[in-house]
C-alpha cells in the first residue's frame, strides 16, 4: 500500500503490530473519553461484518434455542462474551435464490435486493440497510458512514457467469446504482476520521468553501449541456461533493454544529498503512470501527473479510492448506470440513475481538458494545451448495438495551432476512415501515 | 463509413465459417431449427397481443429478421444465454440445445450487424479512474508523482477494464479524495522548479497587476486542465477565486496555486466528456482526448491540441499518419500495462490469487523475479505493438521478451550470451515451448491455484481470454469436479475430470474445457517445465469434442492458430470497449466485424488493429 502523501513521513511504524494481541490498551491511548460520563443518552451504532463463502452449518448452528443454547465449533471463541451475542437461525434471502452461487448472494446481503445480471451496463441492486440508516442519520456525525475492507475489487468481469466483479466486492450500496467505494488502508481511515472530526476553520474553511462552491457551479453548468443518461454520474458528483460542503459548512459555524467528539482522535497515534498479513489488516479496520465508535466519528460503518468468491490463503491457519473459497466447497471430505470449520472459527475470532474492544470501552454505565449492533453474516449457508437458505447469521451488542440478547433466536424456515434490518433500523433509532421484501420486524429480538 | 458495403458480404461469409469445434456444435443448425428452439421453449408465453412482458417472438424467423427486429433477437439472445429464460420450472431446452441456439444467433447476428445499420452505442460521460488521474497530473504540472495508489481501486466494467464509464461511481469518500489529492498535487508542483515554470508564464510587474497576471496563467492552465477550450467567462471565474483567496491573506502564488487546485476538483477537469451537446466544435478536443487516453493513458499533448483545433481529429489521413506516431511513443507503455494486465488478469498477481508464498519461496522472496514475471506480458505486448508485428505473436512467436532473471527461472538454453538486464526481445531455440503468452509464467501463475496448477482454470482461461468464448456456469450444487479427495482418495486430478466429464450435466463444457489445460499440465504453478515422476502423472494430450488431437502446449498452440478469427474477434472487442471506456453491445457488431475485416485485410498488422479501432464508428462518434 504504497502512498506518497505518507512517504514523507516516518511515523508509520508507531503501531506496527499494535493491536494484534487482545487486551492491549493502545486503543485506549489513541482515542481519550472526553470525560467519565456524559448526561445525554449514547447514541447507538450499527456495524456490518460480511464473510465471504459461507459457514458449515454442522459445526454452526446451535442444537438447541433459547438462553441455555451449547456454543457450536465454530461459535466457540464468543462463548466468553455470550451475553452479547444474539444467533440467529433460519434467515434467508429469496431474492438471492437464483442467478450465480457468489455475486447475487454477496451484493444483495445487505440489500436483500435482487441485482441484475450485467457485466456492468446496467448495474441495479438495492439500496443496502446501513446506508438507510446513514442516510437518516449520518448528519449528526463527522461521516455518515465508514465502508472497509482488506482486499481489493478484484480484476476483470467474471465471463462465465457472467456478473461484474463490481457485485462481489461491494456490499454498502448508496443508491441502487452506486456502490460505495472502500478504504483498505488502515491508515487512511484513521487520518480520515481525524480530518472530519477536527474540521477546518477560518482561512481554511473560507478557502474550502470557495473551492466547493466553484466546482459545485462548474458541475451544474456542466450538467446542464449533458442528456439524461450522462447526468446521472454528474448527479453522484453533485451529491458527493455537496456531503463535503455541509460538513465544511458545519465545522466552520459552531452554532450550528452541535456534535461533540465522545473521545479524542491522537493524530500521532495513526496506524501503520501496511499490516504485515491478513489477520493484523482485518483487526486494524476493526479497530477504526471500534474507535470511530467511541468518538462517535461515525455511527454506521460496514466491512468486508474478503471479496464474493475470496480465496485468501489461509494457511497461516494451523492446519489449513488452501484458500478459503476451494476449502469451501468441501464436497463432505473430512480433512476438507475440518479447515473450513478452522476457518469459519477464524473470522467467529475476530467478530468476537471487535466485540470485546466495544465492551471494553466504557460509555457511562455501559460500554460502547451496550449502544451498538455488530452484525456478522454470510451470504451462503453451506458454501459447497451455494445456498441463501439458513444464512449464518449473529448479532452482537444491545443496541443501546433495545436488544434482548444473549439467546439463540430460531424461526420458521425460511424467514425474511430483511426482517432482521428492519428491527436494527428500529434499534438504530431510524425506524422504517418495510425494507426490501421484509415481512416485519424480526419477532423476539427486541425488547417489547 | 467508406467501403463498408463491399465488405459486408464478405463479412457474412467469414462469419459463417468460424471453425466450430471449441464452441458447442452448431454444424447443420439453420434458421429453421432456432425458430423450432423458439416455437418449443418461447413461442407460448411470449405470443399475439398477450404476450408476457409485451415481448414477442413471433417475428423472429429466418436471417432476414435480424434486420427488422435487431433489439429483439439481442434481447432472446442474452436471456437464452443467461439461462434466465425459460424460466424456472419451465422445461428446460438441454444444454447442447441452447449452447447451439445461442451460437447460431450470434453467428447470424453478426452477420447481418452492418445490414442492420444500428447506430454505434453512445460513449457516456465517464470520470479518469485512478491511472489515468495520476498521469494527467503528471503531464500536466511535469512532475514524477504516482498518486494512482491514494484512490480507491477501481472496479471492472465493460469488457473487463475499469475505465468503464457504466462502473466509475463518485461516492462521498472519492470526492474527499479528490479534494484531498489536489492539495497534495499542488503542494507537490509549487515545490519543483520545473512546474512553477510552466506554469507561471506571467508575473506582477510594471503595468502587469496581479489579476492581469493571474488571468494569464489560467487562460493558459485551465485549457489545459480540462482538456478543451475554456471560454473567457470561467477563466473569470478562476481569476475571481485567486482574487478571493488573495483577501483570505494569501500572497500571490499561493492564491494562484488555490485557484488551480480549485479547477482539480471541477468536474471539467475530472470527467471524460464525450461532447457537450451545446457545442459541436468541441467534438474534436472529444476526440483528441479519446485518442490520447486510449493510447498513452493520459491527456493529450501539444499536437493533439493543434490537431483538434484544426478541426481534424477525424480526419482519416491525419489519424493513419498518428496513430503509429503515438504508437512510438514512450508513453504507450501506460496502455500496454492497463490493457495487458487487464485483458491476461495478470494483475491478480498482486492481489490474493498469487502462488502461495510458503509453497514457493524462490517466487515470494524475489522482489525481481516476481516484477520480472508480472511485466514480461507487458513488454511483449509493447513489442509487437512497436514493431508493428502481427497479433499472431499472442499466440505463438519464435522469441519473447526475457531478462536474466527470467531466463533463469525458466532455464532456457539461449544461443549466445543477450544482455538480459533490461527486459529484450531474444529469439527461442527451435521447439521452445517458450513462444506466446501460455509460455509465460505469469499466465501460469494466474492461472493457476495457489499451490498447484489447475487445467479448469487454464483451460477456461484459454476459452475466454483467448479467444472469447468463455464457458457457461457451473449449475448449482455441483461439488468442486477437481478436488481429487472428492470421491477418488487415489485418482489424480485427470483421472477425476475424465470421470465427470463422462457424466451429462458436466460434459457439453468440461470437454471443451478440460483438454485444452491438460496441453498446459507441464508447467507448473510458476510456469516452469516440469517432468513426469514423483507420483505426478503429467500427460499433456487431448482431444477436442470434433475428435481433434493435441498432446502439449507446442500443438495447443497449433491449434489455436487454426481458431485465428475468434482470437482476433476477441482481441478487437476488448481493444475496442478499453479504447471507448464502456461495454460493447449489439449495436457495436457491425463495427467489431468491420475491424476484423481490415485486420485480416492487413495480414493481423497490429497497427492496422489500432487504427481500424481509431477508425471505427463507435470511436468517432460524439453524439
Amino acid at each position: 500500500m504504497k502512498n506518497p502523501r505518507h512517504s514523507r513521513v516516518s511515523r508509520r511504524t508507531a503501531l506496527r503490530g499494535a493491536g494484534v494481541a487482545l487486551g492491549l490498551p493502545w486503543l485506549e491511548a489513541m482515542a481519550r473519553p472526553r470525560s467519565a460520563s456524559r448526561p445525554v443518552r449514547p447514541p447507538v451504532r450499527m456495524a456490518a461484518l460480511y464473510m465471504p463463502n459461507g459457514a458449515y452449518p454442522e459445526t454452526w448452528t446451535p442444537a438447541s434455542a433459547g438462553r441455555e443454547f451449547e456454543f457450536t465449533p465454530s461459535l466457540e471463541p464468543i462463548r466468553g462474551i455470550r451475553s452479547q451475542v444474539t444467533v440467529l437461525s433460519n434467515l434467508w434471502n429469496e431474492q438471492a435464490k437464483d442467478g450465480d452461487g457468489h455475486y447475487v448472494k454477496e451484493a444483495s446481503i445487505l440489500t436483500c435486493s435482487r441485482i441484475r445480471k450485467t457485466q456492468g451496463a446496467d448495474l441495479r441492486n438495492g439500496i443496502s440497510f446501513d446506508q438507510v440508516a446513514a442516510n437518516a442519520r449520518g448528519h449528526l456525525t463527522p461521516l455518515p458512514s465508514l465502508e472497509l475492507g482488506v482486499s481489493p475489487v478484484a480484476v476483470g468481469n467474471d465471463a462465465v457467469v457472467g456478473y461484474t466483479r463490481v457485485y462481489g466486492s461491494h456490499i454498502s450500496w448508496a443508491t441502487p446504482t452506486t456502490p460505495l467505494a472502500r478504504e483498505l488502508n488502515p491508515r487512511a481511515v484513521y487520518e480520515r476520521m481525524f480530518r472530519a472530526a477536527n474540521g477546518t476553520s477560518g482561512t481554511q474553511a473560507k478557502l474550502d468553501s470557495l473551492l466547493l462552491d466553484r466546482v459545485l457551479k462548474d458541475a451544474g453548468k456542466l450538467r446542464r449541456g449533458l442528456g439524461t443518461a450522462d447526468r446521472i454520474r454528474l448527479d453522484e458528483y453533485l451529491a458527493s461533493m455537496r456531503s463535503i460542503e455541509q460538513r465544511v459548512e458545519r465545522s466552520a459555524a459552531p452554532a450550528r454544529n452541535s456534535w461533540k467528539p465522545r473521545a479524542k482522535l491522537d493524530q500521532r497515534l495513526a496506524p501503520t498503512d501496511r499490516p504485515s498479513g491478513h489477520l493484523e489488516h482485518v483487526r486494524l479496520m476493526l479497530d477504526m470501527i471500534a474507535i470511530a465508535f467511541q468518538t462517535d466519528t461515525t455511527r454506521v460503518a460496514s466491512f468486508m473479510f474478503g471479496n464474493a468468491v475470496s480465496n485468501v490463503s489461509f494457511r497461516f491457519l494451523e492446519g489449513v492448506t488452501s484458500g478459503h473459497h476451494e476449502v469451501s466447497h468441501h464436497a463432505n471430505n473430512e480433512e476438507k470440513l475440518r479447515e473450513y470449520q478452522i476457518i469459519n472459527r477464524w473470522h467467529v475470532e475476530q467478530f468476537g475481538y471487535l466485540l470485546e474492544r466495544l465492551a471494553a470501552m466504557r460509555e457511562g454505565e455501559a460500554s460502547v458494545l451496550d449502544n451498538s449492533m455488530v452484525l456478522f453474516a454470510s451470504a451462503l449457508a453451506d458454501g459447497q451448495k451455494h445456498d441463501p437458505h439458513k444464512l449464518p447469521i449473529l448479532l452482537g451488542g444491545r443496541g443501546g438495551g433495545r436488544v434482548d440478547a444473549g439467546q439463540h433466536l430460531v424461526y420458521a424456515e425460511d424467514h425474511p432476512l430483511a426482517d432482521l434490518y428492519v428491527s436494527m433500523l428500529d434499534a438504530f433509532g431510524s425506524p422504517v415501515e418495510r425494507f426490501a421484501d421484509s415481512k416485519g420486524p424480526l419477532q423476539g429480538l427486541l425488547h417489547a | 463509413m467508406p467501403g463498408l458495403h463491399a465488405h459486408r458480404t464478405i463479412a457474412m461469409a467469414i462469419a459463417l465459417m468460424v471453425p466450430a469445434s471449441l464452441l458447442p456444435a452448431a454444424d447443420g443448425y439453420s434458421a429453421a431449427r432456432a425458430r423450432e428452439f423458439l416455437d418449443r421453449h418461447c413461442q407460448q408465453c411470449h405470443q399475439g397481443e398477450a404476450a408476457q412482458a409485451k415481448f414477442r417472438t413471433d417475428d423472429l424467423a429466418g436471417v432476414e429478421s435480424f434486420r427488422l427486429h435487431p433489439a429483439a433477437w439481442t434481447k432472446v439472445a442474452a436471456r437464452v444465454s443467461n439461462n434466465e429464460m425459460p424460466p424456472t420450472g419451465a422445461s428446460q431446452p438441454a444444454p447442447d440445445e441452447r449452447a447451439s441456439f445461442i451460437e447460431w444467433v450470434e453467428a447470424t447476428w453478426r452477420s447481418q450487424a452492418c445490414a442492420a445499420d444500428l447506430t454505434p452505442s453512445p460513449n457516456r460521460v465517464r470520470r479518469l479512474n485512478r491511472d489515468e488521474y495520476s498521469a494527467t497530473v503528471r503531464d500536466l504540472f511535469d512532475i514524477q508523482i504516482d498518486v494512482s495508489e491514494m484512490f480507491p481501486i477501481d472496479g471492472p466494467g465493460g469488457e473487463g477494464f475499469d475505465n468503464a464509464a457504466e462502473t466509475l461511481f463518485i461516492s462521498p469518500l472519492l470526492a474527499e479524495k479528490y479534494v484531498d489529492i489536489a492539495k497534495f498535487v499542488v503542494d507537490a508542483a509549487s515545490k519543483e522548479f520545473k512546474s512553477r515554470q510552466r506554469l507561471f508564464i506571467a508575473r506582477p510587474a510594471g503595468s502587469i497587476t496581479e489579476p492581469v497576471a493571474a488571468r494569464r496563467i489560467l487562460a493558459r492552465f485551465l485549457p489545459l486542465a480540462f482538456r478543451r477550450p475554456v471560454d473567457d467567462s470561467t477563466v473569470g471565474e478562476y481569476v475571481r477565486l485567486f482574487r478571493r483567496a488573495r483577501r483570505q491573506g494569501l500572497d500571490f502564488e499561493p492564491a494562484v496555486f488555490f485557484a488551480i487546485r480549485s479547477a482539480l476538483v471541477s468536474p471539467s477537469f475530472l470527467f471524460h466528456v464525450s461532447a457537450a451537446r451545446d457545442d459541436p466544435a468541441l467534438r474534436h478536443y472529444a476526440l483528441a482526448s479519446r485518442l490520447s487516453y486510449f493510447l498513452w493513458g493520459s491527456m493529450p499533448d501539444e499536437l493533439l491540441f493543434d490537431i483538434a483545433a484544426a478541426g481534424r481529429m477525424d480526419d482519416p489521413a491525419v489519424l493513419e499518419r498518428l496513430v503509429p506516431r503515438m504508437l512510438r511513443d514512450s508513453r504507450v507503455l501506460e496502455f500496454s500495462t492497463r490493457f495487458t494486465e487487464q485483458w491476461l488478469r495478470t494483475r491478480e498477481l498482486e492481489g490474493d490469487r498469487g502462488p502461495d508464498p510458503a509453497l514457493f519461496p524462490e517466487y515470494a522472496q524475489d522482489a525481481e523475479l516476481r516484477g520480472d514475471i508480472k511485466l514480461q506480458p507487458v513488454f511483449f505486448f509493447r513489442e509487437v505493438l512497436r514493431e508493428n508485428w502481427s497479433l499472431l505473436h499472442y499466440l505463438d512467436s519464435d522469441g519473447t521478451v526475457l531478462t536474466t532473471p527470467l531466463i533463469n527461472h525458466l532455464g532456457i538454453p539461449l544461443k549466445k550470451k543477450q544482455d538480459g538486464k533490461n527486459p529484450n526481445w531474444m529469439e527461442l531455440p527451435e521447439g521452445s515451448v517458450r513462444g506466446g503468452l501460455l509460455g509465460m509464467p505469469a499466465v501460469a501463475a494466474v492461472t493457476s491455484h495457489a499451490h498447484r496448477t489447475s487445467p479448469v482454470l487454464r483451460g477456461v482461461w484459454v476459452l475466454d481470454s483467448l479467444l472469447g468464448t468463455p464457458p457457461p456456469p457451473p449449475p448449482p450444487d455441483v461439488p468442486d469436479l477437481e478436488d481429487p479427495s472428492a470421491t477418488a482418495p487415489s485418482g489424480s486430478v485427470r483421472e477425476l475430470l475424465v470421470a465427470h466429464s463422462a457424466s451429462t450435466a458436466c460434459a457439453s463444457c468440461h470437454q471443451r474445457i478440460d483438454p485444452l489445460g491438460f496441453a498446459l499440465e507441464r508447467f507448473d504453478v510458476l510456469g516452469r517445465w516440469r517432468e513426469a515422476g514423483e507420483g505426478i502423472q503429467l500427460d499433456s494430450s487431448g482431444q477436442l469434442p470434433d475428435g481433434t488431437e493435441f498432446d502439449g502446449p507446442t500443438e495447443l498452440k497449433g491449434l489455436l492458430l487454426d481458431r485465428k478469427k475468434l482470437f482476433l474477434r476477441n482481441i478487437a472487442k476488448r481493444m475496442l470497449g478499453y479504447a471507448l471506456g464502456r461495454g460493447l453491445t449489439s449495436a457495436d457488431s457491425c463495427a467489431v466485424e468491420t475491424i476484423v475485416e481490415g485486420v485480416e485485410r492487413d495480414g493481423y498488422e497490429s497497427w492496422s488493429l489500432v487504427r481500424q479501432v481509431v477508425l471505427s464508428a463507435p470511436f468517432l462518434n460524439t453524439s
